[in-house]
């Protein structure tokens, strides 16, 4: 009971389901269905959050959801999130305009571990909107370049017209600073470059095994095939960073929806070192 | 451990006294079942020796609890927002053995990481008068290790035929029994009744498990594919009912409801359960357990392995309550059973 008495007092008035107030301070259409809105939190205090964290965002009336950040940190009290409008709030969130207000609590979870990374050949492998918190990264490691070996981006999209920050991938490259290898599901009138999944996009590409990491963002059914991939690299279960996609309605290691096996993934993850995971039951 | 002695009458006297401080719950007969309630007056209580269909964790846990209040001042283009987190003096009065372990348990998840403010708010302001018990045909605490407890009350009920022997488990309990009601200090031969009582519950067990606690993780762990998990999906409705009434499912759901005038949001919390269909779910529509079986065999999971693993302890406590409320009739000792005998028979 002493555990509980101290807990108690030291987070009297503290209401970890309290979200700070922000407002839209722009909207950019990226396609059909995906938006990119920056956000200003009112209080002008900083997210303080690292690549590949998220925040749970609300509108009151339309609830709350997890959703990953797309900025790199340092930008002060401005971040940007790219949504897709799929169901209640995310459709309310695209209704929405300039000025007008949203309710973010965090950042939650573990981000991607830049200093493990740092010196290293980098592998970026994204699938559909897995590309939105991997810009985070993409944006930070850009940032800090000449701490970096080669750089690699391999991203697998339906069609044409879902690739998202099109223009900001030209500049990326145009600065010879990354190279981006991008691949639609299957053939399209107006495609005139590499068809396949991502993974097709593989087996050509020259990897140095003892000096790459391999950081995948995707939807849940890439996971396996890309790990196998990556496998026939000789890359180590050590190098590879995934970020899980769960249900998540607390942030807090409480709600259970997260749950894989003993691990919360608003906690422990979302991004996870293959080899701490390779043989977590239903986490890949 | 202190002991006191209170006549079978006096506590009526206690439990009116403790009405004019506290809210009080207690096992109350409703619709045929006992269960939980909010007791008016003593002669309310239904002080049984059996269990109770329903667990008391939903007056640490409601059901239904309102985390935010939102405000829309739509002429001026501003929201206020109000944290709420509600909590009154209660006391949980006859509370078993295993129900008071479940507490334990669900201290220690409400106070891991990030505290919830809003359950620690309400535990500190609850007392715990816990009661023995006589196990039904479902009850396995015996086989769990919780079929007694040392503390996590403030006071416990041990009634031994001519009157009550009461056990002081906290300060604030003994101050209260000695406000409320007339006691002396039990005598050795009434406390030796307390051990008869003990006697007469661990020869009423009907339900057990074959192996001990202490392997059941590593058990459970094994039986990942055993076809068990099969078996029980294909009779499964998927009901939920035994989250509902199993006192450490913790799971909830956030949401908003939004009065019809739209000025103001409540955000509030309600249990969930991971039978459900959508429990785990995604916003593009991958469903991480699809199966009726996969269900099932995270809910026990976590019962006998992945919360073991995060919190210590194992998260059934034996209570039978899943297995008597089942619709299907799956009975959490007797899967626990067979996967036990799999297990021997594995190499």
């Amino acid at each position: 009971m002493s555990l509980l008495k101290s807990q108690i007092s030291a987070h009297e008035g503290s209401f970890p389901y309290l979200p700070r107030l922000a407002r839209i301070e722009r909207i950019t259409r990226l396609t059909e269905k995906e938006r990119l809105f920056k956000i200003a939190l009112d209080d002008k205090k900083e997210l303080g959050h690292l690549s590949g964290q998220f925040i749970m965002l609300s509108i009151p009336g339309f609830g709350e959801a997890p959703i990953s950040i797309s900025s790199p940190p340092g930008r002060g009290y401005m971040f940007e999130i790219c949504v897709r409008a799929v169901g209640n709030l995310t459709n309310a969130l695209h209704s929405l305009t300039k000025g007008d207000m949203i309710w973010i609590r965090g950042p939650y979870g573990k981000g991607f571990p830049l200093n493990d990374i740092r010196g290293k050949d980098l592998l970026f492998i994204a699938g559909g909107i897995g590309l939105v918190p991997m810009r985070s990264l993409i944006k930070t490691v850009l940032n800090e370049r000449p701490t970096f070996g080669k750089i690699n981006l391999l991203y697998g999209v339906k069609s044409p017209d879902e690739i998202l920050f099109k223009d900001e991938m030209s500049q990326w490259e145009g600065s010879g600073n990354i190279s981006i290898h991008i691949t639609i599901d299957k053939p399209h009138p107006e495609w005139k470059g590499h068809t396949g999944v991502v993974t097709t996009l593989m087996p050509p590409l020259k990897i140095d095994e003892t000096k790459t990491a391999a950081i995948v963002v995707g939807p849940p059914i890439m996971y396996k095939y890309v790990i196998m991939s990556l496998g026939d690299k000789r890359i180590s279960g050590h190098d590879i960073y995934i970020s899980l996609e769960r249900r998540m309605k607390c942030g807090l290691g409480k709600c259970g929806h997260c749950q894989i096996n003993s691990i919360y993934v608003c906690q422990e993850g979302p991004v996870f070192r293959l080899s701490d995971i390779r043989y977590l039951r239903e986490a890949i | 451990m202190e002991y006191r002695f209170l006549s079978k009458k006096g506590i009526a006297l206690f439990v009116t006294g403790l009405l004019k401080e506290f809210k009080v719950y207690g096992p109350v007969k409703k619709d045929g079942f006992s269960v939980y309630g909010e007791i008016a007056s003593p002669s309310d209580l239904n002080l049984l020796h059996t269990p109770t269909h329903l667990s008391p964790k939903q007056y640490l846990f409601p059901p239904r609890e309102t985390l935010l209040k939102f405000r829309n001042n739509n002429s001026e283009n501003k929201t206020s927002i109000e944290p709420v987190a509600e909590a009154h003096d209660q006391v949980l009065f006859g509370i078993h053995p295993c129900d008071i372990h479940a507490i334990r348990l669900l201290d220690r998840v409400f106070a891991y990481g990030t505290p919830d403010s809003n359950y620690l708010k309400r535990r500190d302001k609850t007392l715990i008068i816990g009661i023995d018990c006589i196990p039904d045909k479902h009850c396995f605490c015996r086989s769990v290790n919780t079929m007694t407890v040392e503390s996590g009350f403030d006071l416990f009920i041990n009634d031994i035929g001519a009157g009550f022997v009461i056990e002081i488990g906290t300060q604030r309990g003994k101050e209260l029994l000695s406000k409320y009601s007339k006691t002396r200090k039990a005598t050795i031969r009434e406390i030796s009744k307390v051990a008869d009582f003990k006697k007469k519950k661990i020869e009423s067990f009907v339900a057990s498990l074959n192996a001990e606690a202490s392997t059941l993780p590593l058990i459970y762990s094994g039986s990942y594919n055993s076809p068990v998990w099969e078996k029980i999906g294909k009779i499964c409705y998927g009901c939920g009912s035994c989250n509902l009434v199993c006192p450490t499912c913790y799971c909830f759901d956030v949401r908003d409801d939004i009065n019809l005038n739209t000025a103001e949001t409540e955000r509030y919390r309600v249990w969930d359960g991971c039978l459900l269909e959508d429990f785990a779910k995604v916003a593009g529509g991958h469903n991480f357990r699809k199966t009726r079986a996969e269900r099932l065999r995270h809910r026990f999971n976590r019962k006998f392995q992945y919360q073991v693993d995060k919190f210590g302890g194992l998260f059934c406590v034996g209570c039978g309550r899943c297995s008597r409320t089942c619709l299907v009739n799956i009975n959490i000792a007797e899967v626990t059973n067979e996967l036990i005998e799999e297990s021997n028979k594995r190499p």
